[in-house]
């Protein structure tokens, strides 16, 4: 363990936009009568599965950490 | 007073509206930003593009005709219309896709399962005067009870004029040699090789992708399955023109295994034959 906060570690993770979300605005945007070909599928198909990865990989890092233990913040927010 | 009091109404309103706006864009963003969404847009499209492209193989002609809409949702509301016009035509012209359990518009056929072609033996009523009359007469076997009451309604015979059957049938009945008997008692037993034949409504269901070599497969074997039922009208009329010879046949071919020496029985005393049966002789 580094001793960095749940929240520390989190900050400091790449940000990136789900892959998936990047096709599917592409894909919306296209005429669904234009047929993909075999290949923009299988590409598709392989965006889908880092795009799934993602996200399973965030909904694990927000089980552990809202499982991590409450600890006091160093700024006490206006009104309190 | 006055000037900040319109100050205020004027910051109020400049609030309320980039409020508004703000409001818009995280509706907007959580719309099209959401991974899971994004990740079930594109799951669809994939999943529509590969029908299409089946649709384009499978049915060139319809497909160059089809007027249905990419866009609109069809009856299965997965799906666009084109979509369900290719199940619709795979239903039509293939198998019977839509006939048993897709009652419900909100079914997915990425995967799909068939419904049995064969009697349920394990189960369901049988209902002797709606089966073919071999296979009625092949369940003295199964359900020896209710099939000599048909038969001796049918055909005025009884077990009792007939050489015991043995609880269990000679290996050899299963060799494959073509024969109409074997072929009657794989059909029975379930035990054909063909999935519209061997299974039935008390077993779990065998799950098809929904694709071309599955599609073609199951076309194939939904045309033998059929074959093969009407494969059984040639005994069925040996049967009906010969009750006791091809019953005693039939006994005879599950105690020991062994054939009729003649494929075409010389008929007992009293036996109706037709011309076509005639000829044969």
């Amino acid at each position: 363990m580094s001793g960095e906060s749940p929240l520390m570690i989190l900050a400091d993770e790449t940000e990136q936009i789900n892959p998936a979300i990047l096709l599917a605005e592409a894909l919306m945007r296209r005429d669904a009568a234009d047929l993909l070909s075999a290949e923009d599928i299988d590409r598709a198909e392989k965006t889908l599965q880092v795009g799934r990865m993602e996200i399973e990989t965030i909904e694990r890092q927000l089980s552990v950490f809202v499982r991590s233990p409450a600890s006091p913040s160093l700024n006490i927010p206006t009104g309190f | 007073m006055s000037l900040r009091s319109g100050s205020a109404v004027l910051f109020s309103e400049q609030f309320g509206e980039r409020l508004l706006k703000s409001l818009e864009y995280l509706s907007f963003k959580s719309r099209s930003h959401n991974a899971v969404a994004a990740h079930d847009y594109v799951s669809s499209v994939i999943s529509e593009q590969e029908k299409y492209a089946l649709y384009r193989e499978l049915f060139p002609e319809e497909w160059s005709r089809s007027l249905a809409s990419f866009y609109r949702r069809g009856h299965f509301v997965k799906y666009s219309e084109r979509a369900n016009e290719l199940f619709r035509l795979v239903n039509e012209k293939c198998f019977p896709l839509l006939d048993y359990w897709y009652d419900d518009p909100d079914s997915e056929l990425e995967n799909f399962a068939i419904g049995p072609l064969n009697i349920g033996l394990c189960c369901e009523e049988i209902y002797f005067e709606n089966l073919y009359l071999s296979y009625a007469a092949g369940l003295i076997f199964y359900f020896p009870d209710d099939a000599w009451d048909f038969l001796n309604y049918r055909f005025q015979v009884s077990a009792s004029d007939f050489p015991a059957i043995k609880s269990s049938p000679h290996p050899s009945v299963w060799d494959r040699d073509g024969s109409l008997f074997g072929h009657l008692l794989r059909l029975i037993d379930h035990s054909t090789g063909n999935p519209w034949l061997d299974s039935d409504c008390c077993q779990m269901a065998d799950w098809y992708v929904f694709n071309r070599e599955t599609i073609e497969e199951l076309s194939k074997e939904y045309k033998d399955a059929l074959a093969a039922f009407e494969k059984l009208k040639e005994l069925d009329a040996t049967i009906e023109a010969d009750p006791k010879k091809m019953l005693s046949a039939l006994i005879d071919f599950w105690n020991y295994g062994k054939l009729p020496r003649d494929t075409h029985l010389t008929p007992t005393k009293g036996a109706k034959l037709n011309e076509e049966e005639r000829k044969h002789l």
